[in-house]
Formats: structure tokens, C-alpha cells, sequence
């Protein structure tokens, strides 16, 4: 999958943009506050319709403008297919193909993309919530069902806890309503549940076999997802949902006292261990670092596997992050294979051997220029 | 300069109506002025009659100017059967369909804490002494929306009723009507594909 091209219409500091991208690695040069990271941020909303930066829409509208349009060119197997996405007051368009379409679901999945910034060096070390967003994110991307399933579950843990909330205060009294918004809430935990321990098994696949060319055979990389549920092997959802009820039932006026609710998909956590020791209590910042590495790179493979297409990836600032070695390792995984747009200071030392014709664009206060190949 | 007294309240008037806003019901405000006499009086006196001649069927909680409603009325429409709608409107859709001849019963809403609405704000307790009162009813279908609130309400209603021996039915999910797959996205295409049926 192959951005060609991209166009910017009051998006962020870009009045308006027209640019060609090329197949292969585009880095985005320019000091500090010029727009690189805006640059690859478009990106990234014209693949998700948000902002991995911030929740607020209205941000990405230029200051004093109304309306921002981004509008790109995505090459597939299956032929071209121009996007569209209209920011405004009222909301949000979305069009394939010049069509609108009526549910952002229908839109996103047109283009896939795979972030990597600094923090995610973080996703090994963090909190538990950093690691259920980068499932939750990946995971959507692949799949429309777990998409949809994680959105109903989300709207439906809030009713829940508000419930709980109004119980506690003796604002409402009714059980029956409680159980059914367990009923409810377990049905799609047990999709997200069961869901994300089959994602989970194939990204370790990929994972490990490139873990163990980075740690050069001597580590072995696994995962282990973190659940208050016991999965078999093959583990079915009707189960899961079954013990999930169990436990709403079971800890009803436990939940009732604390007002929120205490089991299900939104207290999971997912664990790395290298050599069978957990990377995060056990290694060292390097073996965090690498094992973040790993898990980036898998998710390319995997999301092949899935979609039939190599997504497109975009690198925010992360080579500075990164020491020699591990440079060299995410640059010739990316290389020929993966269109990847970075933006750097300075492509400086060990990149600059590496990628071989980079396309390098000069940014500066919000315009672009392509330096001619020599 | 602000505006004269009257027209100032004819904007805030019109600004509690739902989906306008101070733009709307300013432009509705100054139309209102360059109206005929005739159709102002008719207007504010359709507004007045709205709200004195109508009230809630104490049946089945239906808009209506008599009590009970003419549905709830009407001896000839199937007395064992009770379609549960969410908003009186819904029955008219449903009326329009010719195809169903039971009973009604408004929920005025749905299940949903977030918005501050448990069993107790909705009409339910109506249905349940109804269902007490008369038990030639043999079942209960509930055509509450397709949301995540529209199935929790579908859901508490058969806990409740079920026990009773009613049976408890749910309006199907798919495909519209003379609909082309292409059109339709995955999730409701997902929903057809399991609620299936065999011919």
C-alpha cells in the first residue's frame, strides 16, 4: 500500500500543500516547530480519521479557519483509490472514491498505517492502559468486527459504571437492570477477550522470529496476555462470556460498593518475557527498547497477513531514540518492503549510509520543498 | 443595540425547540413578524390546542386527544399481542406498515444511566399492571432500536415479563428491504448472516 500523493487544506500550520510521495523512504527534514510532525500526522488522520496528538478535532483546523480538507491518493493491489476527509464545526466527512460515506467505520481500514514515536520505546515499560491502546489500535485496524465490538463495549462499560455509580448512592435500586448491562458488557468483553488473545498469538509469531535476529539467537521473546478469565486452547468466546458473568454475578455488591466496574477487558495487561523472564520488572532499558522494536516491526507483518497489504509506516522522530544498532536493524527491516515517511533533524551518521535513495523533503513554516537527488 | 423585548423572547422561544440554535430561531423570529395576521393567531393557537387537547393514553401511554386512545379503543385489534416502542411516533410508522393489528405501549425513552434514566423514569411499570391486569396477553414484541440502550431495555423487559409465561419477542436485524449487500457495511451484513433463517 502506497500513499502517492497528499493534499492539505487548513490542516494544522499547512494553508495548502500538493505533494508527490515516493514508494519508498520520504524523510521530512526541518528544524523544531516548521511542521514535520503535523506532515506526518496528516497522514496518520487521513488513515484513522483522528489524531493520535489530541482528541479535540478542532485543533487540526488552521487558526481562524473554518473548514480543513486532506485529501490523498492510496495505491493498492486492487488499483488507486483517492480519500477524502472534511474537518469542520459540524464534523467530519469521509469520502472513498468521491463517495461519502455514512459510517466512519466504512472509511477507516482504506488506508493502514503504523505509528512509531519515542513513547512507544515506552509501550514495555508503561502503564497497563498504554499497552490495551496499542491493542485496541492495532487490533481495529485489522479487523471491522473488533472495531465495532470495542466501541459497544466501551459505551456500555460507561452505562455500566454510572449504573454502579447511581446504585451506590441509592439513586436508583433496580438489580435487573444491572445484571442485564452485565449481560450486555460480558457478550463483548468475551469478543474483545478471545479476539485479542488470537492477534496476540500471531503477533508473537512474527515477533519472535525478528527478536531473535536483532538479539542475535540468543533471547527468546513470548508473550503473555494478562486476563481475570481462564482461556482454553482454542479458547471460545461463549466461555469467556460465561465466566465474565460468573464474576459480575458473584462480586455484585463489591462492584456496587466501589461504584465501578471491576472485571472484564479493561483491566487486562499484556506482558513480554524474554527467556521466560518478564522484560519489564527483568531487563534491562536495551532489552526494553529492543523488545518495543520487535513488537513495531511484527505488527507490519501481521497486518500483511491480515489485510493482504503492507501497511504504511511512519516514523516520528524515533531514529535519534534509537543507538546504532537498532537503527541499522529498523532500517533494513523497512527497507524495499514498507513506504515509510520520517521526519529527523538532521539525516546524519548511520541513516545516511543506510537508506538507500531516500526522497528528503526540507520543511520550513509550513512548506515543503523536494531536494533533487545529486 | 439589543433587540426589542418581544422579538428577543420569540428568539428564546424558539431556541428550546430541538436542533436550533440562536441563527435558526432568530431568522424563524423575524419571518414570524412579516407572517400574515391569520397565520400567527392559527399558529400560536395550534401551539396552545397541541399541548391543552393532548395528553398521554393512560393505556398505553400514547399521545392522544381521548382517554383511552382509539387503538386501545378499538375491540377489533388483537388483544393478545403488545408491540413496546420507544417514542409515540414510532407507532405511527409502525400503523403505516398495515400489517399489524395488536396493541401499543410507549416506553417515552430508554434505559440509560448516562442520561439519568433507570426503570423508574419510563413508562414500564404501566406495561407490567397492564400485563397483571390482563392476561389474555400472549406476547410481548419489542421494537426498542437497534443501540446498545434500545437492547439493554429489550433485555430488562423479557427478564421481567418472561417469568410471567409471555412469551417475549425482539424485532429482527439485517438487511433492508430490496437493499444490495455491496451496500451494506459489515457489521449489519455480520447481524443478518447470524440471525438467519431456513427456508
Amino acid at each position: 500500500m502506497i500513499l502517492s500523493e497528499l493534499k492539505l487544506h487548513n490542516f494544522r500550520n499547512y494553508e495548502d500543500l500538493s505533494v508527490d510521495f515516493s514508494p519508498g523512504v520520504n524523510v521530512l527534514i526541518g528544524e523544531n516547530a516548521q511542521g514535520k510532525t503535523n506532515l506526518l500526522e496528516a497522514v496518520y488522520v487521513l488513515a484513522l480519521t483522528r489524531s493520535h496528538r489530541t482528541a479535540n478535532d478542532r485543533e487540526l483546523i488552521k487558526w481562524q479557519a473554518h473548514e480543513a480538507a486532506l485529501t490523498g491518493r492510496v495505491e493498492k493491489q486492487g488499483g488507486s483509490v483517492p480519500l477524502e476527509l472534511i474537518f469542520s464545526s459540524k464534523g467530519k466527512k469521509a469520502k472513498v472514491n468521491h463517495l461519502e460515506q455514512a459510517r466512519l467505520s466504512q472509511y477507516v481500514g482504506q488506508l493502514n498505517v503504523i505509528l512509531f514515536a519515542p513513547e512507544d520505546l515506552y509501550l514495555v515499560k508503561g502503564a497497563p492502559a498504554l499497552r490495551r491502546h496499542f491493542m485496541d489500535q492495532e487490533f481495529g485496524q485489522m479487523s471491522n468486527k473488533y472495531l465495532y465490538n470495542s466501541g459497544q463495549f466501551r459505551t456500555i462499560l460507561k452505562q455500566r459504571n454510572q449504573y454502579l455509580k447511581q446504585l451506590q448512592f441509592k439513586q436508583q435500586h433496580d438489580r435487573v437492570l444491572l445484571q442485564v448491562l452485565s449481560d450486555q458488557l460480558a457478550a463483548y468483553g468475551a469478543e474483545i477477550i478471545v479476539a485479542r488473545a488470537a492477534f496476540l498469538k500471531k503477533l508473537e509469531k512474527w515477533a519472535q522470529t525478528i527478536h531473535e535476529t536483532v538479539a542475535q539467537h540468543k533471547e527468546e521473546l513470548t508473550f503473555h496476555y494478562v486476563t481475570q478469565v481462564k482461556l482454553d486452547e482454542p479458547s471460545s468466546v461463549e466461555a469467556v462470556y460465561q465466566q465474565l458473568l460468573d464474576l459480575y454475578l458473584n462480586n455484585e455488591t463489591k462492584e456496587i460498593e466501589q461504584g465501578s466496574t471491576q472485571y472484564g477487558p479493561q483491566r487486562d495487561d499484556l506482558r513480554f518475557l524474554i527467556n521466560q523472564k518478564n522484560v519489564q520488572t527483568y531487563g534491562s532499558q536495551g532489552q526494553q527498547r529492543t523488545t518495543a522494536l520487535s513488537v513495531k516491526l511484527a505488527e507490519i507483518d501481521l497486518m500483511r497477513e491480515q489485510t493482504g497489504e503492507y501497511p504504511i509506516l511512519l516514523l516520528d522522530d524515533v531514529l535519534s531514540e534509537l543507538d546504532d544498532a537498532r537503527q541499522t536493524h529498523l532500517l533494513t527491516a523497512i527497507q524495499n518492503k514498507v513506504q515509510t515517511f520520517l521526519t529527523t533533524t538532521s539525516l546524519s551518521g548511520i541513516a545516511q549510509q543506510l537508506i538507500q535513495t531516500p526522497t528528503i523533503f526540507n520543511i520550513s513554516h509550513g512548506t515543503l520543498t523536494k531536494e533533487e537527488p545529486q | 443595540m439589543q433587540y426589542p423585548e418581544p422579538i428577543a423572547q420569540l428568539i428564546e422561544s424558539y431556541m428550546k425547540l430541538p436542533g436550533i440554535g440562536s441563527k435558526t430561531a432568530t431568522r424563524l423570529a423575524f419571518y414570524t413578524i412579516s407572517m400574515e395576521n391569520d397565520d400567527v393567531t392559527n399558529f400560536a393557537k395550534a401551539l396552545i390546542a397541541a399541548k391543552r387537547d393532548l395528553h398521554f393514553c393512560s393505556i398505553c401511554g400514547n399521545i392522544t386527544e381521548e382517554d383511552p386512545c382509539i387503538i386501545c379503543k378499538d375491540q377489533s385489534r388483537d388483544q393478545s399481542t403488545i408491540l413496546v416502542v420507544e417514542e409515540s411516533k414510532d407507532i405511527m410508522s409502525m400503523e403505516k406498515m398495515k400489517e399489524y393489528h395488536g396493541l401499543y405501549h410507549v416506553l417515552h425513552g430508554v434505559l440509560s444511566p448516562i442520561e439519568g434514566t433507570g426503570p423508574e423514569d419510563i413508562n414500564i411499570a404501566a406495561l407490567l399492571t397492564r400485563l397483571q391486569q390482563h392476561d389474555n396477553v400472549k406476547e410481548v414484541i419489542v421494537a426498542t432500536n437497534a443501540s446498545s440502550e434500545g437492547e439493554a431495555t429489550a433485555m430488562y423487559l423479557s427478564r421481567l415479563i418472561k417469568p410471567a409465561g409471555i412469551k417475549v419477542t425482539r424485532l429482527a436485524h439485517g438487511l433492508s428491504v430490496g437493499a444490495d449487500i455491496d451496500y451494506a457495511d459489515e457489521m449489519t451484513l455480520f447481524k443478518a448472516v447470524e440471525g438467519r433463517t431456513e427456508i
